[in-house]
């Protein structure tokens, strides 16, 4: 089952020196990971400041700097990984350093079928036509998709394929994925070396993150115009994150903390 | 005259069905991952045996006919369904999983289904709110209906969080396994925690018009009876004998009227003395052991006012140290009040005081009605009327349950 880590933690509570542990930690967890082939893609997210958030409301879009909601935890980076079940992905979730600071949601993913094949091996390549890579997170009313009925829900997923597919084609798409309704969220955290394992999201918000795409854009705001053609952007919202290619921090050391 | 087959052969399956269905589910369960299929399926198999074994006999195993029978009703309801390309594949490679390996291992994993379905059902990811009415109904069979009137609750409000619970175990992923070794000791705490729980819902009900549900506590004893039978560990043992000897005191805690007897007060004689046994010696097995935990402590305070002829010639400084030994397993402001009651009756009721002042004043179980009842308690014993008075009054205030109220306004009238 493949599934995706959202790790929200303070952005402030790191100092540099922890930070970097936490960096090093991660790759080798990652290392691991990648050796078992359960990993899929794993980055830290550009501080939570430099977020944009697009609205689309009457084909106008609506642009807000900041991200979709203001929390004391933020999304702080992800991970997707391909394990056997939720025990494992738990397994994992509590060894992430973040768990011990903040939260690891741990959200199973929806199959949809006829999303191209993701590109996470060759991700790396594309900093030679200077392409920055984003991560789309895609906040929608689960209530409101229920009233509107499974065929407006279909519509809406085949025209988020449609998309992914044109991304495709024009090399700049990476992965994307609809997520299980937030009821089967499951947040760890680790405090005084227990793990605590809670049933449900980080937080509870009206609007949840309902899935995501990685995409490659020259800039924000081609991100942007992008974010602003996803279906669920007329709905609810989407917060638009550039991500840290995490090829060559392997490299260079870690970047410095917010 | 000789009973008609037919008649006889419908009592037979009964009793198996009595016996063996919620194996025959834990089954199915594992091998089909699904809930719903697997009840659907289990009961098919059960209709079938009513006309099945009158013509050709109960056959030599019941359970493993009821459980390959249920899989080929798994597999016609899928077809029925027009899921069968889709599913059919990973279903048959897992029958054929347990076909392959031997015998002697397949009727173990049997016997561990159960186990795996308490694990699932009692799963950290699952909202507590809905792990114990998902454990009554999947690994006991109580009927949705029942569980919701166990809990006065509404039958779609429980329907709604059974639901909730399978589709969580279905979407996540949650996994229909014995625990890791490293998970092991944190996972069976939430199913410990889930059947006390259950018990104790049964045995003071956290509202309503009556102070026990006796066929709540009935079934968490059932619970922990069939989880010991799986897994002999010395804190499933612990918490079989907290559960049988806090429920030898049944009979004895409460008039006709459904008022409340203090423990001090009740009369001994109605104590149930096979279940004291049985909790004896369960405590005695745990304690040898020396690996228990916090509930076969509890389970030894319980046992030691069991053999206590009253409550004057109960051993309290011994009660003491064992809630002292409970404090330093599982430290929490209700096991330090409940030492606090047991140094009043070792020392006095102003040293109880004394300890009960001090919890109340970081702000811990501020809110919680039997710190109050038992400061007001303790305070008319010391002959601090008002103060009693005052507690009692902020008792009442608290409590959700009618027969405490009333005790505790019985309580304030007699000062």
């Amino acid at each position: 089952m493949k599934y995706m880590l959202l790790i929200y933690s303070p952005e402030n509570a790191w100092i540099p020196e922890e930070w970097k542990q936490c960096v090093e930690t991660s790759m080798q967890i990652c290392e691991e990971m990648a050796a078992k082939g359960q990993l899929l893609s794993a980055a830290p997210l550009h501080p939570v400041a430099t977020a944009t958030t697009v609205r689309v409301r009457d084909g106008k879009q609506y642009i807000t700097a900041g991200p979709f909601a203001e929390t004391t935890e933020q999304l702080g980076g992800y991970y997707l990984i391909d394990v056997e079940n939720l025990d494992e992905a738990i397994a994992i979730a509590s060894r992430l350093p973040p768990a011990l600071k903040g939260t690891v949601e741990i959200r199973p993913l929806l199959k949809l079928d006829g999303l191209p094949a993701e590109k996470h091996k060759t991700e790396s390549t594309n900093t030679e036509n200077s392409l920055k890579k984003f991560m789309f997170l895609c906040y929608d009313d689960e209530e409101a998709w229920r009233k509107a009925g499974e065929q407006a829900h279909h519509a809406a997923m085949q025209e988020a394929v449609a998309l992914t597919k044109r991304l495709d084609g024009l090399g700049q798409y990476v992965s994307a994925s609809p997520l299980h309704p937030v009821a089967t969220a499951t947040s760890i955290r680790v405090r005084n070396g227990q793990r605590i394992v809670t049933d449900g999201p980080f937080a509870e918000t009206s609007e949840v993150m309902g899935g995501y795409y990685l995409i490659m854009a020259k800039d924000t705001s081609e991100a942007v115009e992008i974010a602003a053609e996803h279906s669920g952007a007329r709905v609810g919202a989407v917060e638009v994150r550039e991500v840290f290619d995490l090829t060559p921090l392997a490299v260079r050391g870690s970047p410095a903390p917010a | 005259m000789p009973v008609p087959i037919d008649s006889m052969n419908r009592q037979i399956v009964d009793k198996v069905y009595r016996l063996e269905s919620r194996r025959v589910f834990a089954t199915l369960v594992r091998l089909l991952r699904d809930f719903d299929l697997a009840e659907e399926a289990m009961h098919e198999a059960f209709a079938l045996a009513v006309t099945q074994w009158a013509e050709s006999g109960v056959p030599e195993n019941p359970r493993a006919w009821l459980v390959s029978t249920g899989r080929f009703k798994a597999i016609d309801a899928l077809r029925r369904r027009g899921r069968i390309d889709e599913l059919a594949p990973e279903i048959v490679r897992r029958f054929e999983e347990v076909a392959s390996s031997n015998v002697e291992r397949a009727s173990h994993d049997i016997e561990d289904d159960q186990l795996r379905l308490i694990f699932t059902c009692c799963h950290p990811a699952i909202d507590p709110m809905v792990q114990v009415p998902l454990t009554l109904r999947e690994v006991c069979g109580l009927s949705t209906d029942e569980v919701a009137r166990a809990f006065l609750t509404a039958p779609a409000t429980m329907a709604q969080r059974i639901v909730r619970g399978k589709a969580k175990i279905r979407d996540a992923g949650i996994p229909f396994v014995i625990p890791t070794a490293a998970d092991f000791p944190q996972r069976l705490e939430s199913v410990l925690a889930v059947i006390y729980l259950v018990f104790n819902e049964g045995y003071s009900a956290s509202s309503g018009t009556v102070a026990t549900r006796a066929d709540l506590s009935e079934e968490a004893i059932r619970l922990g009876r069939l989880l010991l039978e799986l897994l002999h560990d010395p804190e499933v043992m612990g918490l079989l004998a907290l559960m049988l000897l806090q429920e030898s005191r049944r009979n004895a805690r409460a008039t006709v009227d459904g008022d409340i007897i203090l423990l001090e007060d009740q009369d001994r004689n109605l104590w149930n003395k096979s279940l004291i046994k049985e909790g004896l010696l369960l405590v005695e097995r745990s304690m040898s052991t020396r690996r228990f935990g916090a509930y076969s402590v509890q389970a030894t305070i319980a046992a030691v006012h069991a053999t206590a002829p009253s409550a004057d010639k109960t051993d309290w400084p011994q009660i003491v140290t064992l809630y002292d030994a409970l404090q330093s397993i599982n430290s929490s402001p209700v096991v330090e009040l409940n030492r606090a009651v047991a140094v009043a009756m070792r020392d006095g009721p102003d040293a109880g005081l004394v300890l009960i002042d001090s919890i109340l004043g970081r702000g811990d179980l501020v809110d919680y009605h039997l710190s109050h009842a038992a400061r007001g308690e303790l305070c008319r014993r010391a002959g601090r009327v008002a103060e009693a008075r005052e507690a009692f009054i902020q008792a009442i205030s608290l409590a959700r349950q009618e027969p405490e109220r009333r005790f505790l306004t019985r309580r304030l009238s007699e000062l």
